[in-house]
């Protein structure tokens, strides 16, 4: 049963680190927290000279945790600018004024 | 000397009625929203919304150009770019639409749409990626509005005389369809606005009779309390999860 508990704990505490290098935000916090449940119930069930490996993988949960916070409440969001947007909005507006011509003819 | 008085009178009343309609949608405010969607409990800032309005002219008229545009931030864009233009070019006073364009880009998936409003006639234009481009032409309701103009329409609705739990109706047109959309009033609460501070807003519930919204009283949206009526939070639940759009700027107003 611990092996068990401890294999699914490792799986998760890698998605839980390949979640929080890629830009996925507070999505990350999910597998985060179910390592944190497999960590908490393998730790429980672990002899006292078997928790080093959990106690590890939990200071590595712990700090994908922090980074996760870190980067969602300090990175400032921001909309890169979109040349070809700008682009389009420029040419949606003309044709518009345009269309209202046209528009206004038919009355 | 009747006369004068009488004419006086009227041409205050007129301009009274100009000026409120138009204080409740200036030319040239701008609004910023940033767009939250639920993910594993927290609310992640996903994109961001801005709705400015100015006035654009033709040979003939002058309206209102109503501009809704969503952009993911950057750091989604690698993921899921979304570049959304809804546009509504309105009466000034009436906010009747004469033109509406729609111009969708989420994640690749490309849609353009265009009503243009005659009278009761709608001539829909839209063309979706690699399709062909289809072309309809379909009978609307005198008050019915596209849903650009519509979200400013609601603020030119007065709160002040309506008792909790009284209930508005419009008409929209979306997708081709016409939806009947209900607005029911919720009485008043204190909300952040952004650079406005807290703000007392009327508190909204949105009814339509379509398969976007879901729940009851669970999409809603606060309006500052005051006579610009800015809509300060909108919270929206959809088959998919729950978000938000909470402003955090607004100028011009």
């Amino acid at each position: 049963m611990r092996k068990t508990f401890l294999i699914l704990s490792i799986i998760f505490v890698i998605i839980s680190i390949i979640f929080s290098a890629l830009p996925l935000d507070t999505l990350a916090l999910l597998p985060i927290g179910i390592s944190l449940i497999l960590l908490f119930i393998t730790f429980k069930k672990s002899e006292v000279n078997q928790r080093l490996l959990p106690k590890w993988l939990f200071i590595i949960t712990y700090l994908c945790g922090i980074f996760v916070l870190g980067k969602t409440y300090l990175i400032k969001d921001e909309v890169a600018v979109d040349q070809q947007f700008e682009q389009q909005k420029i040419e949606t507006k003309q044709e518009a004024r345009q269309e209202l011509e046209e528009l206004e003819n038919l009355e | 000397m009747k006369k004068i008085v009488f004419l006086i009178a009227t041409a205050l009343i007129f301009c009274s009625f100009t000026s409120d309609k138009n204080v409740a949608v200036p030319s040239g405010e701008k609004l910023v929203y940033a767009g939250s969607y639920n993910m594993s409990g927290l609310m992640t800032h996903l994109a961001q919304v801005t709705m400015s309005t100015e006035t654009v002219t033709t040979a003939k008229n002058s309206y209102l150009h109503l501009n809704c545009e969503l952009a993911t931030f950057s750091k989604w864009d690698k993921f899921f770019k979304i570049r959304d233009i809804y546009e509504s070019y309105v009466n000034p006073i009436t906010l009747k639409p004469s033109l509406y364009k729609r111009s969708i880009d989420e994640g690749g998936y490309t849609k353009k749409e265009k009503y243009a409003f005659k009278g009761n006639a709608v001539t829909s234009t839209s063309k979706k990626r690699r399709q062909p481009e289809t072309v309809k032409k379909f009978i609307i309701g005198a008050a019915t509005q596209d849903v650009v103009s519509l979200l400013y329409k609601v603020r030119t609705v007065d709160f002040t005389k309506l008792k909790t739990g009284d209930i508005k109706s419009f008409k929209i047109i979306f997708d081709e369809k016409e939806i009947p959309v209900t607005l029911k009033y919720m009485g008043t609460e204190t909300v952040k606005a952004g650079n406005l501070g807290n703000k007392n807003c009327y508190k909204l519930s949105i009814g339509a009779k379509t398969d976007a919204l879901k729940g009851k009283d669970k999409n809603l949206i606060w309006l500052t309390a005051d006579a610009k009526k800015v809509p300060a939070l909108m919270k929206f639940s959809i088959p998919v999860g729950t978000g938000q759009l909470a402003l955090t700027s607004a100028t011009g107003i």
